[in-house]
């Protein structure tokens, strides 16, 4: 009796990633090359493809290891995580997390940190550029107003905050950057990650603009925001962060 | 569009393309790389001023025996509306299992619970975009024992019962054929009438077990023994749109654009020959 379609499709689909089931290779054709052989190229074409769609995603990561370790951290993901849908772009949400606990990674601490640096640029670059709040948008709102009001962030906005100094990490780590080494003890990072109009990029923010914009993202008012802020930065100023921000086009629109 | 070959549209080509707008006769996208709102995306709704396009998708899983992912496929749907194709196209394939997708295209068992599935989804695609669309015959590496058609039988069908228009990759049928031990001459014999397009790659020659077995990897210049297929296939069927498909070690774009000038080429020469002999 032959496997029914969807039994066969789950037969193939396991069989890709790693698991052998006889009914399936009873139903294919071997003959000078044998049936396994010819499962197996399919089994290797998607491990391979989607390593290399991770690359592209994590391509500061793959720089970091190098490809053959790439390879090997990203298959072991794959065969745990295959895409929920067919636009490989948006596959691996899940990565920085799995790197965070792969053990052959452990003496890079930094890694899944680098990980969720090009997760959030990889969002930003396929997040709408939509017009952006600029300065004029507010001249109608009445001074007395804006304490109460929230600001919602741009699409692919994001905040990041790292124990290491993941922006250097990232810039040394680049096609055509100079052999600098960089010291994992200089401190922190916290980046604001954004779609500019032809790409994405990031900026460094003080600690307090960082804690306002998390603030804000979270839909706390601009007041409320600014008291978060000085609370953890204490040279945080509410009027040159806000105007840097408005600058910098990290704001949709105020409510 | 007239029976003239087109380029794949890559994203390393993207900025010559809108800056130095060479003349072919459409652009092909893959419709999984346009989805989101990036640069990139905006770029082709630019390019739509100056180019046809087709619309190629890799990921909506016709051969699914669970229907059809309703979220891709509204996806794909508003791209369409919003680039309005003259072709849209995906493979007699599937790649969606249980809400998760692997990313290949994966071969069917050609019997009639298959054609049932594929003649439901395709029904389902050409129902939401509102327009026919044309499913493209796959490489494959393997058959199943329990195929009661052949490819072409089963390609004849999904076209008969469903009014889809079939997409004849040329590379593919040789690769299949190769790999499957089975005879070209089977795909001559296609409705021609349901013919809309042909697709032209190249491939290549791996190692399965010590034996060779033909991938077709889009990495290389279309072969002379596909070239020679072609205008088989041309003056049997007759003159269709063609592409130029190059995925993997894109070179420049120049090489594409050769490419698709020899494939005017061949196009005019069969089609002369099959004038002739009508």
């Amino acid at each position: 009796m032959p496997l029914a379609l969807p039994e066969l499709q789950a037969a193939l689909a396991g069989h890709v990633v790693g698991q052998e089931h006889a009914e399936l290779l009873a139903s294919v054709v071997g003959d000078s090359i044998p049936a396994a052989a010819r499962l197996r190229i399919y089994r290797n074409h998607v491990l391979r493809s989607l390593e290399t769609a991770l690359a592209a995603t994590f391509p500061t990561v793959q720089a970091l290891v190098g490809d053959e370790f790439f390879r090997g951290m990203a298959r072991s993901f794959v065969a745990s995580d295959l895409p929920l849908q067919p636009v490989l772009s948006e596959y691996g949400a899940g990565f920085a997390r799995f790197v965070e606990g792969y053990a052959p990674a452990g003496g890079l601490p930094y890694l899944a940190d680098i990980a969720r640096l090009d997760w959030a640029l990889n969002v930003a670059f396929h997040s709408p550029a939509t017009p952006r709040l600029a300065s004029g948008d507010l001249a109608s709102i009445p001074v007395e107003q804006l304490p109460a009001k929230s600001v919602s962030l741009a699409p692919g906005a994001a905040v990041l905050r790292s124990r290491y100094p993941i922006d250097r990490i990232w810039a040394a780590a680049q096609p055509r950057a100079s052999s600098e080494t960089v010291d994992l003890e200089a401190g922190g990072a916290r980046l604001l990650v954004l779609r500019r109009p032809e790409d994405a990029g990031f900026v460094p923010l003080g600690d307090g603009e960082a804690g306002f914009l998390e603030a804000l993202a979270a839909g706390r008012t601009l007041e409320e925001a600014a008291e978060l802020a000085l609370a953890t930065d204490a040279v945080f100023e509410l009027s040159p962060a806000f105007a840097r921000l408005l600058h910098l086009q990290v704001f949709a629109a105020v409510q | 569009m007239s029976p003239a070959a087109g380029i794949g549209l890559r994203a390393p080509h993207l900025a010559e393309i809108a800056r130095e707008k060479p003349a072919t006769a459409f652009l092909e996208i893959h419709a999984e790389n346009y989805l989101s709102p990036t640069p990139a995306a905006e770029a082709i709704e630019r390019l739509r001023a100056d180019y046809t396009f087709s619309v190629h998708a890799v990921g909506l899983s016709l051969g699914s025996a669970a229907g059809i992912d309703e979220v891709h496929l509204g996806r794909v749907a508003d791209l369409v509306r919003r680039l309005q194709p003259a072709y849209v196209s995906d493979h007699l394939s599937w790649s969606v299992i249980g809400g998760r997708y692997v990313n290949d295209l994966l071969p069917l068992p050609y019997t009639e619970e298959a054609l049932d599935v594929v003649v439901r989804n395709v029904q389902r695609l050409q129902d939401r975009l509102g327009r026919q669309v044309s499913i493209e015959n796959p490489s494959c590496y393997l058959g199943f024992t329990h195929s009661t058609m052949s490819e072409p039988e089963f390609l004849s069908e999904v076209a008969r019962r469903s009014g889809c228009g079939l997409l004849l990759d040329v590379n593919n049928i040789h690769v299949t054929a190769r790999n499957l031990r089975l005879d070209v001459r089977d795909w001559l014999t296609l409705p021609a009438d349901a013919v809309t397009q042909y697709h032209l790659a190249g491939h290549t020659v791996n190692d399965a077990d010590g034996e060779p077995i033909l991938i077709d990897d889009h990495g290389s210049r279309v072969t002379d023994a596909v070239w020679t297929l072609f205008q088989e296939v041309v003056r049997r069927i007759g003159q269709r749109p063609t592409l130029i498909e190059w995925d993997t070690d894109l070179p420049a774009l120049s090489v594409l654009l050769d490419e698709a000038q020899r494939a005017d080429r061949a196009l005019l020469a069969a089609g002369d020959h099959a004038a002739r002999a009508a």
